[in-house]
């Protein structure tokens, strides 16, 4: 008896259900023609952004590139004139990349970022291998204040020990205490 | 010996031991910088604080200076111990730079180690950070002082270690410096080191600047190449291109260190003129194309008529293909050497050094060094270095060769015509100086009393100025000498000792030569050698050579053989392929394949990045280690493994090649070679002078020209005068003059030697087409640039 009960709250339930919400605004929205707007910390393409002096911020570290789960950030680092390390270039496959975010968590320089465009679908594969050119914006992104060579000492905004937490170079000849 | 307990754990050490290797052979490592075992302990850093337990030393120490005793008592987790590591850590960062991801040393980089394991990962001190300015210290070495923790691992290694006088510490106080004492190249030829010891990023390798970290490199386990002491080295790479080369670790061999040449010579890898396709007349063809027209021709023209030609920078494994393919092809010409004085050198050292052959490891350990026509800077470095270690630990060092010898460190010279060297040997094994002028006598004689108060005195002798007939001298010399006692002989090529194992008495290049002027030769194979670069006498080479009538050569550098050949194979380089090499003391030692061959995604990307394309090939993957082409010519394709058991299956002398480990030495020795008489000292005319080609760190070898980055340390050409000679031709130091040979005139930088003999010109070897050491001398004159010629 009780069995025939509960096969009959279970048959009218879900109609319940069903007929309730038919009075309630619909979530479903006509994607493309409608589009809704992620949250900013939404994980999709990856861009490399620069510092508040325009200078690009990614320093070739390698650093996104052993941490990417999946191996998809290739890159070459070099040297310019001014001792300032660089990418000579810099790809990322997202055809391969699943957007896990590690790589913006493991660079130092705030240079990588995950953006909330995860409108990068296409239909050749090689459309999604993007090569520094594709990837660098002319902005900070999350933080436009951080320069990672007025931290670093290797002196190539700022003169060597002349960034803010530095003293002047030694005079290694002097023989005062 | 003496049982100590580390951590609840037991072990018998001998006595003298220091508590962090003990720790260390119970795999329990203590956080260490300044301790370095070639070069001991200083206590300089105070990281390795350990607790010790009993009473002989109770508390905290620094394990690397505290002797393991009897019973003694240790625990390297207790709590103040592992505290102050963490604080000596911590005041270590206070002004380390936040340069982590510009730094080269980011990924190997001990501080960062320490860093991570002394739990210290976060910065409290906000004071303002010391710096300091760089110097300049020319193509191998960057310096970036500001990361330096001052552990002293670099002056002890440049100045104690291998005896440089050009760099050292500076300053006082918190702001000591590390570097040269003006700005400049580092003079030493084992700079390189500096970037290997140095814990930090403060000593980095130049060369190898922004290419890669360490975790994406590809390394294996390598040997050396470019001399015949066969250093251990692990060469790493990446996208097809070799990057850098550090220091393996072999107790006997090299310990803990390489040479500039060897770390620093590795461009003819990524050479861009590098042939990597096989051609026929010129033409690029098919690998399969080229090896059934080489069987062709081979079989056209039979197997007596065509001669092999192996070397000695040729794996041991692929000069014995050579010898099963001449021999199944009916051949009786074949050699592993085209420069017939240093093959011949090399096969009376095998045949003649009998059982007392010693190791560098030994050299070092010496109490009484003689070095006969020797010249270890320039042709076997790190001999140098070994040799200092027993002159720091009170060895005498006494020279007699015809060069003025530069090492770093003092030694007793003479020096004396090259063509005397095997009488002087002689001399002193007889005792009788009769023929002798009054202050060579001298010298003789305190030799024979240093030797005879010495415990384990060593002869070292350089086969190039031995020659075969000198090495058999000193080979006799050897037996008189105490039972501790022994000899060592360098050779030309890291794989010289191999190749003249597998020649033994068979004919040496000279014959093949004259068979190929008489005809009775048509045909010459060389594998990995190039006479046109490695024969002495030019002359006769291009008269023999221009007599062939098929010529195949297969390499991995595009030397001048490679121009001139029928058929040309694209072979792997060592860093491609496997193989053994045996150095100089009979010791087989294995290399690995770092990388795959390939053309550098640097040269095939020009600069940028990968293809945007697709595809399943690999540019400039055609090379094949010589000893596969020649597997496929003969029809028996073989792995490395079932080459190495065959070898040592067919001949005992060298049982154990096909043995994983690594350095045993061969079984026996090889036999002499059929001597051949010629001429050693060319006549003297009027104002003849006597031409000696000698060695020249970075210029000897037949690798070397193709390394780029040596281009900026190799010294003109130039020729050494003693001070009469230059001064009755009327030259001084830096000038320019004109060297006449019967090959023609060549445009010379005078030096002049104090110590350098007077009618003996030396021209060291500065590039691919220079006058190559090992052989006889050639007459010569000197004129001063502007004077006329007759
Ligand atoms: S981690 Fe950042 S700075 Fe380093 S390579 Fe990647 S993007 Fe560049
Ligand atoms: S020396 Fe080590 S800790 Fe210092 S910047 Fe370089 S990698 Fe980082
Ligand atoms: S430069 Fe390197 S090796 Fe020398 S003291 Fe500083 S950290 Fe040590
Ligand atoms: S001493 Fe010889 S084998 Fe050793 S690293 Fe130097 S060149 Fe190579
Ligand atoms: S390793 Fe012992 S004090 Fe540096």
């Amino acid at each position: 008896m009780r069995d025939l009960w509960r096969d009959i709250k279970g048959t009218l339930e879900p109609f319940w259900v069903t007929l309730s919400y038919i009075f309630k605004k619909p979530v479903t929205i006509q994607y493309p023609e409608q589009k809704r707007t992620p949250y900013s910390r939404y994980r999709a393409r990856i861009v490399l952004t620069r510092d508040p002096d325009g200078g690009e911020r990614c320093v070739a570290c390698y650093l996104c590139s052993a941490a990417c789960p999946v191996d998809c950030i290739s890159m070459q680092a070099a040297e310019d004139e001014n001792g300032r390390r660089y990418a000579a270039w810099f790809r990322i496959n997202f055809s391969r990349c699943i957007f896990c975010g590690l790589c913006a968590e493991a660079c130092p320089t705030m240079a990588i970022q995950m953006t909330p465009d995860y409108e990068i679908c296409n239909r050749d594969l090689l459309n999604l291998v993007h090569e520094k050119e594709d990837l660098l914006i002319d902005d900070g992104g999350k933080d436009n204040e951080y320069n990672f060579y007025r931290h670093a000492g290797i002196g190539v905004v700022n003169p060597r020990g002349g960034n803010e937490d530095e003293t002047e170079p030694e005079d290694v000849k002097s023989l005062l205490p | 010996m003496v049982t100590l307990t580390i951590d609840n754990q037991s072990i018998t050490v001998p006595k003298g031991t220091t508590v962090l290797d003990a720790a260390e052979k119970l795999g329990i490592v203590v956080p260490h910088f300044c301790y370095h075992e070639a070069l001991g302990a200083v206590g300089a850093c105070r990281l390795c604080a350990v607790y010790i337990e009993t009473e002989q030393s109770k508390g905290v120490q620094m394990s690397c200076l505290v002797e393991a005793a009897e019973g003694m008592v240790v625990n390297t987790l207790e709590p103040t111990a592992v505290e102050l590591r963490q604080h000596v850590i911590e005041w270590l960062m206070t002004n380390h730079p936040h340069d982590c991801p510009v730094c080269d040393e980011g990924g190997e980089c001990q501080l960062q180690d320490m860093t991570i394991a002394g739990g210290q990962s976060i910065r409290r001190y906000r004071g303002k950070k010391r710096t300091y300015s760089n110097q300049e210290l020319g193509p191998f070495i960057e310096q970036e002082m500001n990361r330096c923790i001052q552990c002293y691992r670099c002056v002890r290694t440049y100045r104690d270690y291998f005896g440089g006088t050009d760099f050292g510490v500076m300053g006082s106080r918190n702001r000591v410096f590390f570097g040269r004492f003006e700005p400049g190249r580092l003079e030493s030829p084992f700079s390189g080191n500096l970037a290997d010891v140095c814990p930090t990023g403060v000593f980095t390798d130049k060369t190898y600047r922004f290419k890669s970290r360490y975790w994406d490199l590809q390394e294996a386990e390598s040997i050396c190449p470019h001399c015949s002491l066969g250093c251990a080295t692990i060469p790493g790479g990446r996208y097809r291109e070799l990057q850098r080369v550090r220091s393996g670790t072999s107790k006997e061999v090299n310990g803990h260190f390489i040479c500039d040449r060897g770390r620093f010579g590795y461009g003819y890898v990524n050479h861009p003129d590098r042939l990597r396709v096989p051609r026929i007349n010129g033409e690029e063809c098919d690998r399969h194309e080229a090896l059934a027209a080489i069987n062709d021709k081979i079989e056209k023209l039979g197997g007596e008529a065509v001669g092999f030609l192996g070397s000695s920078r040729t794996a041991l494994e692929t000069n014995a293909m050579i010898k099963s393919w001449a021999e199944q092809s009916g051949s009786k010409s074949v050699c592993f050497e085209c420069h017939p004085q240093r093959d011949n050198a090399a096969r009376s050292w095998v045949a003649l050094r009998g059982d007392r052959g010693r190791s560098l490891a030994d050299i070092r350990r010496s109490d009484f060094i003689l070095l006969l026509g020797s010249d270890p800077l320039n042709e076997a470095p790190m001999l140098a270095a070994a040799i200092r270690q027993a002159e720091s630990s009170g060895s005498q060092v006494a020279v007699i060769d015809a060069r003025p010898v530069k090492l770093p460190f003092k030694a007793a010279h003479l020096v004396v015509r090259p063509e005397k060297l095997s009488t002087i040997i002689r001399a002193l094994k007889s005792g009788a100086f009769d023929n002798f002028e009054r202050h060579e006598q001298l010298f003789f004689e305190g030799v024979l009393k240093s030797i005879k108060k010495a415990e384990r005195p060593i002869l070292v002798g350089g086969g190039d100025l031995l020659q075969a007939e000198g090495v058999a001298a000193l080979c006799e010399l050897m037996a008189q000498l105490p039972e501790a006692g022994g000899d060592f002989v360098h050779l030309s090529g890291p794989n010289s000792y191999g190749a003249a194992m597998l020649s033994g008495a068979a004919p040496d290049f000279e014959t093949i030569l004259d068979d190929i002027i008489t005809g009775k030769i048509r045909a010459l194979v060389c594998v990995e050698s190039d006479p046109f670069a490695d024969y002495p006498d030019r002359k006769r080479l291009q008269e023999a050579l221009s007599k062939l009538e098929f010529l195949v050569v297969a390499d991995y550098i595009n030397g001048p053989a490679a121009a001139k050949a029928d058929i040309f194979l694209p072979t792997a380089a060592p860093a491609e392929s496997a193989g053994t090499y045996i150095n100089c003391e009979g010791r087989m030692q294995r290399f690995k394949p770092v990388l795959k061959p390939g053309e550098p995604l640097r040269i095939t990307g020009d600069g940028g990045h990968p293809p945007r394309r697709f595809s399943h090939e690999t540019p400039g993957d055609q090379p094949r280690s010589a000893a596969e082409f020649i597997a496929n010519l003969v029809g028996q394709p073989v792995t490395i493994n079932d080459l190495r058991q065959q070898i040592a299956a067919d001949d005992d002398r060298f049982s154990g090649l096909d043995q994983p480990e690594q350095g045993m030495l061969c079984r026996a020795n090889g036999e002499l070679p059929t001597t051949v008489n010629r001429e050693d000292v060319p006549g003297k005319g009027d104002d003849l002078l006597h031409l000696l080609p000698v060695a020249d760190l970075f210029g000897s070898g037949p690798l070397l020209s193709y390394c780029s980055a040596l281009d900026a340390v190799r010294s003109a050409p130039c020729v050494v005068l003693s001070e009469s000679d230059a001064a009755s031709i009327g030259v001084a130091n830096g000038e320019n003059v004109s060297l006449q040979t019967a090959e023609g005139k060549l445009a010379v930088e005078v030096r002049i030697d104090a110590k350098a003999l007077p009618g003996l010109v030396l021209i060291p070897q500065t590039g691919a087409d220079a006058f190559l050491p090992g052989g006889v001398m050639i007459p010569c004159s000197i004129r001063k640039n502007g004077a006329r010629d007759e």
